[in-house]
């Protein structure tokens, strides 16, 4: 039975959305209508379940003395903290004169958009680093998609240094490789992979597919 | 080859620090060329008829709102400044702090109103699913709006909005990533044949060009894109009524930030294409030297 409900839950709800789709009758209409509202709020608990894992692994490492245990116990400080100024704020336990959410606010401006910026900044320096040691010209589409990725790198930004036409140039060959080359080659991947979902949603739908039970 | 790979990489970091630390302290910026692409997304939102209600939807967080955000209040301003109301959705849950900020900061600044001029929705959990159920009810999906509460059908530019999109004539995104343009494409694009503009990041751009321009009638890719939108905007701020400059002189401010972050951008390609050069210099001497 662990097997055949999920299998058999996936069937119904994967015929009836198929239905609802390309029938407009008040009747399927509403029968995707909840089932979407449920899809939905299996997102929200699967947040809930998230943080239940996540909160057993860091506990065990913790526990365990892993050597990555101050990290996850500053994870833990930080998710009940946030979590805890929250429901606090939320319901006029703690309040501030700078407004409603002002604790909360605090932590999101002053420490959160720094901290997530700066991880996404650093990217700039790695891709510097990667360029240098991992770019090589080796084989003939190796040397294309690096020409490539040069000509795309200098027609995407200005270039004061250099006179107008030579920018121009460069961008009139960035919109060719982009407008064309590339939206040609996107087209054709869209395609294949909109063709390979629609195989695998039919697989799961006859209950063919079943990698998602962990089989 | 052995060269290559003996260099220390603090140095490359080294170098990428001094160039963006010293061109920032330097304060060189320049113009850009608008794109067709920039061009189009700004025409569309020009096209629209006074009073006409949108949907504006942020699909970003921090790591991306130095690309994002600036299209975005850039955005808000175009749509104020035109009479152009708007709902305000979220798929991203660290998006509401922001588009709430730059339209508390703007959207007043031209008289405009909330509940009557735009609404905030806030985050929507649910990803495509959220997309795909804001298309079939927008009033199940969210029966309260997310600034205190107030349910939505009192707010009275909900009045105007029907379920499945109806009343929405353009749908704009913020996309960094998943869930983003590409699902609302798939979910809202296609599905009920709306009109669609995008913000997207740089890395994110190379898709769009396949969907341009019969899914997708215009975009603005990355930080150029922000730039040559900035500059669209800008440039056509003073045929605007505003009762606050404040928020039109931060505009301007944000324009000239963009047009300096592009000189440092230019910069850092250059860099980038140097040591591309550089790196495979090394690697055929090395090469060589072992034949």
């Amino acid at each position: 039975m662990k097997r055949e409900i999920p299998i058999a839950l996936t069937v119904i709800c994967g015929l009836l959305i198929t239905w609802a789709f390309f029938s407009p009758s008040e009747l399927s209409q509403a029968v995707n209508v909840e089932l979407t509202a449920w899809a939905s709020i299996f997102f929200a608990v699967a947040f809930l379940l998230g943080i239940g894992n996540l909160v057993r692994i860091s506990l065990k490492q913790i526990s365990a003395r892993h050597p990555d245990w101050p990290y996850k116990a500053l994870l833990m400080l930080m998710l009940f903290g946030y979590l805890s100024i929250g429901l606090l704020e939320i319901h006029g336990v703690i309040e501030s004169e700078y407004g409603d959410k002002a604790y909360q606010d605090w932590i999101y401006e002053r420490i959160f958009k720094p901290l997530q910026s700066t991880m996404f900044a650093l990217l700039a320096f790695y891709i510097a680093s990667a360029a240098f040691r991992a770019f090589r010209a080796r084989s003939m589409e190796a040397t294309l998609l690096l020409t490539a990725g040069a000509l795309v790198m200098l027609g995407q930004v200005p270039l004061p240094i250099a006179p107008p036409e030579v920018g121009a140039f460069f961008a009139r060959v960035q919109g060719f490789l982009m407008a064309y080359v590339n939206a040609a080659g996107q087209s054709a991947i869209i395609m294949g992979a909109a063709l390979g979902t629609l195989a695998t949603g039919l697989r799961i739908v006859l209950g063919l597919e079943r990698s998602y039970l962990s089989e | 080859m052995a060269q290559a790979t003996d260099l220390d990489r603090r140095w490359i970091f080294l170098a990428m620090g001094v160039l963006v630390v010293g061109l920032f302290a330097s304060g060189v910026s320049s113009p850009m060329p608008v794109s067709r692409y920039v061009s189009d997304y700004y025409d569309t939102i020009e096209a629209l008829p006074e009073g006409s209600v949108v949907m504006l939807s942020a699909d970003f967080d921090p790591a991306s709102a130095a690309e994002l955000f600036p299209t975005y209040q850039a955005t808000i301003h175009h749509l104020m400044r035109r009479g152009i109301r708007v709902v305000n959705v979220a798929t991203w849950p660290a998006a509401p702090p922001y588009t709430r900020k730059a339209f508390d900061a703007i959207a007043p600044a031209y008289g405009r109103e909330y509940g009557t001029d735009w609404v905030e929705l806030g985050f929507k959990p649910g990803d495509d699913v959220a997309m795909a159920q804001i298309g079939q009810s927008i009033r199940t999906t969210y029966p309260r709006d997310d600034r205190d509460g107030t349910a939505i059908d009192q707010l009275p530019l909900m009045s105007e909005v029907g379920d499945s999109f109806e009343g929405i004539e353009l749908l704009l995104t913020m996309s960094a990533g998943y869930p983003g343009i590409l699902e609302w494409i798939a979910q809202a694009g296609g599905r009920y044949d709306m009109t669609m503009l995008a913000a997207t990041t740089a890395v994110q751009t190379p898709d769009l060009f396949a969907y341009y321009p019969t899914q997708l009638a215009g975009f603005c890719g990355g930080a150029t894109g922000a730039t040559q939108y900035l500059q669209l905007v800008a440039n056509s701020a003073g045929t605007a009524t505003i009762m606050d400059q404040a928020p039109l002189d931060e505009l301007l401010a944000v324009k000239e930030k963009n047009q300096k972050r592009m000189v440092i951008q230019m910069w850092g390609h250059l860099l980038i294409i140097a040591l591309i050069v550089l790196g495979n210099v090394l690697y055929f001497r090395g090469r060589k030297a072992v034949a």
